[in-house]
């Protein structure tokens, strides 16, 4: 199919009639809606299948190393010990969970370890809806197993890096101004 | 007791209003950032700077403060008095324009006045483009370079049709001084519509003279990263775009001095005429000075309004439309006006104006061809 | 004079440079120097499980995430042999999502193209309709640019509810915006004058340089490997090739936005076909540890591009790619950039940039 050639009569072109039809469309557009989203104070909602901050749940997950294995950049750092334990009278060789640390700050968020996850429901899982990932400090994004599960809407704020000499460890999380909530 | 301290007429009065105006102009100025901002948003969907003060108001002062406390590069290859002296020069013209310029009423609304005040604006506008060549060259960057150039050719051969088109204004109001032309004007009919090519080479011609879209070729954002003024920054880069605005402000001036009829809301001696506001003292000429600026406020919109629709000329195409195009139809708008004025047929000029915009409006409106879809059958049903 | 036009520049796309020798500003000779996003994609490929490469595709054309799986999960499909038994749903699915991954890139083309010819306000009314399409993939995939949207052998999910009632709203009010932007651009004197005959490529040189997608259609070779090597459930569409006459900037410009308006066409097509396959058939009935047998194999899609190629070897023992090379279109379109700048001016050289329509992170990959 041959594309159409805009044609031009000579009275168009003597008046700028194309001109005008730019500019038209330009001045239709100061009365119609704007799209602008002013974000601190609007936020998208983000889809429900949305890939965001992890979160783990220890109870579900079953120690099988599956999510660490699929992911394709090697983030997810699992340790395991082998344990006897009584359940339901009988003695039994379950595997308990060490350590289950994700760099997020090199995960890029393709959800194949959620995918790999054979429990139902899942025991790492993204669709948390949460976004604002972004901290002062890179070492904020290494997460370990009580930090992915219990963080709070997202992750901590450690202050300024100027601040940070002055408080080691645990510093409160300040409230971010013009926050969510 | 009539005797006037010439003291008074000929130095203060004339800085103090000198000084109302050039007070009036920044603020303007400064006033234009924000309303450009805001408006392009609005034609691109968006809301354009809202975050400072009530609608973003106080963005007008923000950007200043912001732009002097940032810290001034000077790049180390620099030479350094003409890369200093590049951002200024372009301000002087703009600003001694101020004083020659009819804003209300006269005398008291203008600053001067000037018997050949078109000639004088004329001669000291066209001395702007030195700031930017110097600028351009002296940052020694090549794109910088680049910049200097094409605004340096562009200005320059943009000169010509610019005085050409004025002409025919000059023609028929018989007088270079902007007020008889004002006062021509409203006795008979603004002069856009008995040269209205005449307008249109004008106006083209300032938006190119001015730098601004579609004629932003020595800025050119996309091409040459920011053109001259790549390599300023800070209050140096604040001078630039002052002296731009400034000077998109005195071409709206002028644009609605010689072709909109200045601050009279007259035609024909009926309406708003001079009189009429001297009539009402001093709050008529605050009238005229209302009417002045709104005036010349829908210009200065419009150029916003041009910004946002059109692509930028390439440089050869523009000085093809300046040379081959705009010069040519200038001198046959000055010899076509000559000879019906000549011929005493002054009155019927206005009607070929009127044609042409009647006819541009008419087959603007005509609907267009619908569109022929090759997928003309809707598919999805079949 | 020598100019260095990039890496930082606002108008090359990325981190292209381009070595100018100017006169004046008319360009004698441009050199484009690549690699400054290069990261081994095609090596990192070679070190990982053949689903695990997929999210890395992503990063190749970044506007064009899902053309890029679909290319990978091909050719690992056909590699395997198990090209035949992808559901239909998966194949209407696939081409959904690639035609509006072609909507998407191509309004982000006329974004960049128009804001580097000096029109900016393309710029923002295409990208109000490209966060509508991205809004589409993530209520589908949960991503909105590097959409790891597509396994081996089916699909991640099934069409979440609503989904094709959101496209097809899309779909219905996206050929009036085309409309919109041409209203802008089309009839535009100043548009056409930077447009009509600046970089004429001929269609044997064309052919010569081995240019694929918009930029070999718009000099007026029909060639689409749609068409011309079907793949998923494209014979069973209807939509037309536009090719151009000229082969210049604007004929290209008008190929594509007649591809967007074909595009739009498909997804409508598509919406009542999808609607009568059985929900929830969205993987081949394959193991999961994916190893394809020895040999190697290329295969091809249309990306928004041109043809994106993958040539996998397999060595089949391994899960592991052997070797796999990509042949992505940015790459080759590229290499007609000297020959199309030459004799042109630098306000030029940025509308050529932008009809090439190049990725730096597919072209160095």
């Amino acid at each position: 199919m041959q594309v159409q050639y805009p044609k031009a009569s000579w009275t168009d072109r003597f008046l700028l009639l194309d001109m005008l039809e730019g500019l038209k469309t330009t001045f239709r557009q100061l009365f119609k809606p704007k799209v602008t989203i002013r974000y601190p104070e609007e936020r998208m909602e983000p889809a429900d299948r949305f890939r965001g901050m992890f979160r783990f749940s220890f109870d579900r997950c079953i120690a099988c190393k599956l999510c660490a294995i699929a992911c394709p950049i090697d983030i997810i750092y699992i340790d395991v010990h082998d344990e006897t334990r009584e359940v339901d009278g009988k003695s039994k060789k379950i595997k308990v969970l060490d350590r289950y640390d994700i760099d997020v700050k090199r995960c890029m968020f393709c959800s194949l370890c959620e995918e790999a996850c054979p429990t139902k429901p899942k025991s790492i899982w993204l669709t948390s809806k949460t976004y604002e990932l972004a901290t002062y400090d890179r070492n904020d994004l290494y997460f370990n197993m009580q930090e992915l599960e219990y963080w709070d809407d997202r992750p901590r704020y450690t202050g300024l890096p100027e601040d940070d000499a002055a408080q080691v460890g645990g510093a409160p999380p300040k409230q971010i101004p013009g926050g969510s909530e | 007791m009539n005797e006037v301290n010439p003291w008074m007429q000929y130095l203060i009065w004339p800085v103090v209003k000198f000084l109302i105006a050039f007070g009036i102009v920044q603020g303007v100025v400064a006033g234009m950032t924000w309303i450009e901002r805001r408006l392009l948003g609005f034609m691109q969907a968006r809301l354009g700077p809202n975050r400072v003060g009530p609608q973003g108001l106080f963005q007008i002062i923000a950007d200043p403060v912001k732009l002097m406390l940032k810290e001034d590069i000077i790049p180390s290859s620099a030479e350094r008095i003409a890369y200093f002296l590049g951002p200024m020069l372009p301000l002087l013209p703009a600003f001694i324009v101020f004083t020659l310029i009819p804003y209300g009423p006269p005398p008291a609304f203008a600053v001067t006045r000037v018997n050949v005040g078109v000639l004088l604006i004329l001669a000291i506008t066209s001395t702007a483009v030195y700031g930017i060549i110097l600028g351009g060259w002296a940052s020694n960057n090549k794109y910088s370079l680049m910049g200097g150039l094409r605004s340096a050719a562009q200005m320059v051969s943009y000169e010509v049709p610019f005085g050409l088109s004025i002409v025919g204004v000059l023609m028929l109001a018989g007088s270079f001084d902007l007020v008889r032309i004002v006062q021509y004007q409203e006795r008979h009919v603004w002069n856009f519509l008995p040269q209205l090519v005449a307008c249109f080479i004008f106006f083209v011609a300032m938006s190119a003279e001015n730098n601004r879209t579609p004629f932003d070729l020595p800025e050119a954002e996309s091409e040459l990263v920011g053109g001259y003024h790549t390599e300023y920054s800070g209050m140096k880069f604040a001078f630039f775009m002052l002296g731009e605005y400034s000077m998109m402000l005195v071409n709206s001036c002028l644009m609605v001095s010689l072709y909109f009829g200045g601050w009279t809301l007259a035609m024909g001696n009926i309406g708003l005429t001079t009189a009429v506001l001297r009539g009402w003292g001093f709050a008529g000429g605050m009238v005229g000075l209302l009417i002045f600026v709104s005036k010349v406020m829908l210009f200065m919109l419009f150029y916003i309004w041009m910004r946002a629709t059109f692509p930028r000329f390439r440089f050869d195409q523009l000085m093809d439309l300046g040379w081959k195009w705009l010069i040519p139809l200038a001198l046959v708008n000055i010899f076509v006006t000559g000879v019906i004025v000549l011929a005493g047929g002054e009155k019927f000029l206005p009607l070929i104006g009127a044609a042409i915009i009647i006819a541009t409006i008419v087959l603007s409106r005509r609907p267009k061809a619908q569109r022929k879809v090759a997928h003309a059958s809707p598919v999805s049903e079949g | 004079m020598e100019v260095n036009f990039g890496p930082q520049h606002p108008s090359t796309h990325g981190v292209l440079r381009v070595l100018l020798r100017v006169d004046g500003e008319r360009i004698i000779d441009a050199k484009p120097i690549i690699g400054y996003l290069h990261r081994g994609t095609e090596k990192l490929f070679e070190h990982m499980a053949y689903p695990q490469c997929v999210p890395h595709t992503d990063r190749m054309d970044y506007v064009a995430s899902a053309t890029n799986n679909l290319g990978f999960v091909e050719t690992v499909e056909k590699l395997m042999g198990i090209a035949h038994m992808i559901p239909k749903r998966v194949q209407f699915m696939r081409v959904m999502l690639s035609e509006l991954q072609r909507i998407s890139s191509h309004l982000l083309w006329l974004a960049t193209h128009a804001i580097d010819i000096g029109a900016m306000t393309p710029f923002f009314y295409t990208f109000r309709e490209r966060e509508e399409v991205l809004d589409l993939f993530e209520a589908y995939c949960g991503a909105r640019l590097t959409l790891n949207c597509m396994r081996i052998g089916g699909m991640p999910d099934d069409l979440p509810p609503g989904w094709l009632d959101d496209t097809e709203r899309f779909v219905n009010k996206f050929d009036a915006a085309i409309d919109e932007y041409e209203s802008l651009l089309t009839n535009n004197r100043i548009w056409k004058r930077r447009t009509v005959g600046i970089g004429v490529l001929s269609p044997e040189d064309a052919i010569d340089w081995g240019i694929t997608g918009p930029p070999l259609r718009g000099s007026g070779v029909s060639w689409d490997l749609r068409r011309a090597l079907p793949y998923e459930c494209y014979p069973e569409l209807k939509f037309e090739i536009p090719v151009g006459r000229n082969g210049d900037t604007y004929d290209r410009y008008l190929v594509r936005m007649e591809e967007m308006r074909q595009s739009n066409s498909i997804l409508r097509q598509c919406i009542p076909m999808i609607k009568t396959t059985p929900a929830g058939e969205i993987k081949a009935k394959i193991s999961r540890v994916i190893r394809p047998p020895e040999g190697e194999v290329y295969h091809s899609i249309e990306s928004p591009k041109g043809e994106l190629g993958y040539h996998i070897v397999s060595d089949g023992k391994s899960q592991n790619p052997y070797r796999c090379h990509v042949r992505p279109p940015s790459f080759v379109n590229l290499q007609a950039l000297p020959a199309l700048a030459k004799g042109h001016l630098v306000s030029d050289l940025v509308a050529l940039i932008g009809t090439i329509d190049i990725v730096l992170g597919e072209v160095d990959r």
